[in-house]
């Protein structure tokens, strides 16, 4: 039986049962998680679970493997359900085989307590009284205190956390916002697209100021090299989803506010269900492809939209208004550019004040349009030089030829089927009619001369300076290192007219010499 | 010729190695002028990727460029 899984059917307990049972153990202990019918003192009528599958699973199976290794238990193993679930249904169960009962009880204990603080999985509460509403199940557990759960903590310290509540009187205090103003962020929502760079500050100051409901978008985990520019997490959260150490952050700096945790990449697939949920986006993402899907979205709802992008020392700000006169994304970038092409900030480096300024300017202007007052005299693109200490406000018009008509969400992002092959090794693309053009630049070949057929040795940089070297009739494998620029350049000759031009997945790196 | 000031930002100002500069040009739109600072300066940008700004307004590359004008190209940036 697997560890950890998710079960569309009621739990088989039964069959858990006989997959732990073993006659080296004395001892096994199960926990069942029922859908009880009451929650916050709301009367509940059902239950939806929903999860991000790939990585839901590979984190509830390091708990379990945890836990085995932890406790020197013999066999465990947890399953959750997901879908619609009725009022007393099994929606988890977790069962632990052991030489001895006390490793067995620990064991489970700690299996229950991690999945539901560390795995991706949110509940939408169906209640009597018609309403619902989602609940990341993390809400249930307190972060890392499996330890102290043998006096049962977590109910004492939700109680006592809820007694002290944040003071907003400093803002208050301001003509502009007031009681009234204060009253108007309590019940406004906002949903911010990247917990990275410029989404740190953003959720910090957004929730900080007392925003009622935040929804926090973001697929990636915590890396070491994010801290320096988003201090919000720390060592001990590298490689947990940021969006979830995001929200319990955010929660202990306002208890009583709601963070939506959406730990994926959004896309055209889910940002229009997400974003009609909430009064306005925040783009804190780091490549064009959501940003130009973020703008679509916001365009087809009528939502206000806050970019923001930084390079190196600069930033741009612009901020999209539902309105006949205001210029979108795609007004002033008709041609919505390709990633890879422009360099990211993994790429070209970046000081961490740089997306801190630009962030707590995309959290102003959101508060502004939250609080009804003047985003700004006329549309603009501003553009920060925090190296030279410049700002330039440039004015941007709506582009006549623009389309702000609701239609179909497109993806910017070009299907990956269509443009990137994957290939075994570099004679396999040979074999199937295609010719191989290295795009490496010839400092990265000198190094590490690849094997194998290579018709074309031309550097991506003598593509951007325009070489028509290339024949357009051909059928061509693009191929670079990792597959990154390969991606972005097969796209680009695509839009200048090559029919056959394909990426190598992955780049050299992927394949076998 | 006339003199305007350019001004540069993000790969450009990389490639550029400043951000800022003033110059006789013979150039009569925003792109006449890019592609004689492209050929100087190595841009690898193509035109089709940036925006022209002229004195704080976003301009097309055909429109009209006069004495002492204040040019800035840019481009795109994506980082987060």
């Amino acid at each position: 039986m697997q560890p950890f899984a998710f079960s569309t059917l009621p739990i088989d307990t039964a069959r858990g049962r006989e997959a732990l049972a073993d006659p080296a153990c004395g001892g096994y202990a199960t926990f069942e998680g029922w859908v009880r019918d009451h929650n916050e003192g709301r009367a509940v009528r059902r239950l939806e679970y929903e999860a991000y599958a790939a990585l839901a699973e590979r984190e509830g199976e390091r708990i379990v493997a945890e836990a085995v290794a932890k406790y020197g238990v013999q066999h465990a193993a947890c399953i959750h359900r997901i879908g619609d679930l009725a009022l007393g249904e099994m929606a988890v169960w977790v069962g632990v085989s052991s030489r001895h009962r006390a490793e067995a009880f620990a064991a489970c204990r700690y299996i229950i307590d991690e999945v539901k603080h560390r795995v991706p999985i949110w509940k939408k509460e169906h209640y009597v009284d018609g309403d619902s509403g989602w609940v990341n199940c993390e809400r249930c557990a307190q972060p890392g205190e499996h330890e102290s759960h043998a006096d049962h903590a977590h109910a004492h310290a939700a109680t006592e956390e809820s007694r002290a509540a944040p003071d907003f009187s400093r803002q208050i205090a301001l003509p502009e916002v007031g009681a009234a103003g204060q009253q108007r962020l309590r019940a406004g929502s906002v949903l911010v697209i990247g917990a990275g760079g410029l989404g740190v500050p953003v959720l910090q100051y957004l929730a900080a100021a007392g925003v009622g409901r935040v929804g926090i978008v973001d697929g990636d985990v915590v890396e070491a090299s994010n801290l320096h520019r988003q201090p919000l997490y720390g060592v001990a959260d590298i490689g947990k989803s940021k969006a979830a150490v995001a929200a319990a952050r955010l929660r202990a700096l306002n208890p009583e506010a709601t963070f939506a945790v959406h730990a994926e990449r959004a896309d055209a697939g889910n940002l229009v269900d997400w974003l009609a949920r909430y009064d306005l986006v925040v783009d804190c993402s780091d490549n064009f492809a959501t940003k130009f899907t973020v703008n679509d979205a916001a365009v087809i709802l009528g939502k206000p939209a806050v970019f923001a992008s930084v390079y190196q020392y600069e930033g741009q700000l612009q901020v999209y208004l539902p309105r006949e006169d205001w210029p979108c994304l795609r007004c002033l970038w008709p041609e919505a550019p390709r990633d890879g092409l422009v360099g990211n900030c993994a790429q070209a480096g970046v000081l961490g004040p740089v997306p801190a300024v630009l962030g707590a300017m995309q959290a102003m202007q959101a508060l502004k349009i939250l609080l009804g007052l003047p985003v700004e005299s006329a549309p603009a693109l501003h553009v920060f030089d925090l190296l030279g200490m410049h700002w330039r406000t440039l004015k941007a018009a709506r582009n006549p030829a623009c389309d702000h008509s609701p239609r179909e969400l497109q993806t910017e992002a070009i299907d990956p089927d269509a443009l990137e092959l994957v290939y075994p090794t570099l004679a396999a693309a040979c074999a199937s009619g295609l010719t191989l053009v290295d795009i490496r630049e010839p400092w990265e070949r000198a190094r590490d001369d690849p094997p194998g057929p290579i018709e074309w040795h031309l550097p991506l940089s003598a593509f951007l300076q325009g070489s028509t070297a290339l024949p357009r009739e051909g059928r061509y494998l693009i191929v670079c290192a990792h597959g990154v620029r390969s991606l972005a350049l097969a796209g680009h000759l695509r839009s200048l007219g090559f029919t056959a031009v394909y990426s190598l997945a992955g780049g050299l790196a992927a394949v076998d010499s | 010729m006339k003199k305007v000031t350019l001004q540069y930002f993000a790969v450009l100002r990389e490639q550029a190695g400043r951000s800022e500069e003033r110059l006789e040009t013979a150039a009569t739109t925003p792109a006449e002028l890019y592609a004689e600072v492209q050929a100087r300066h190595g841009f690898t940008l193509p035109l089709s990727m940036l925006r022209v700004a002229v004195n704080e307004e976003f301009r097309d590359w055909s429109s009209p460029l006069e004495a002492n004008d204040r040019v800035v190209f840019i481009p795109p940036v994506a980082g987060g």
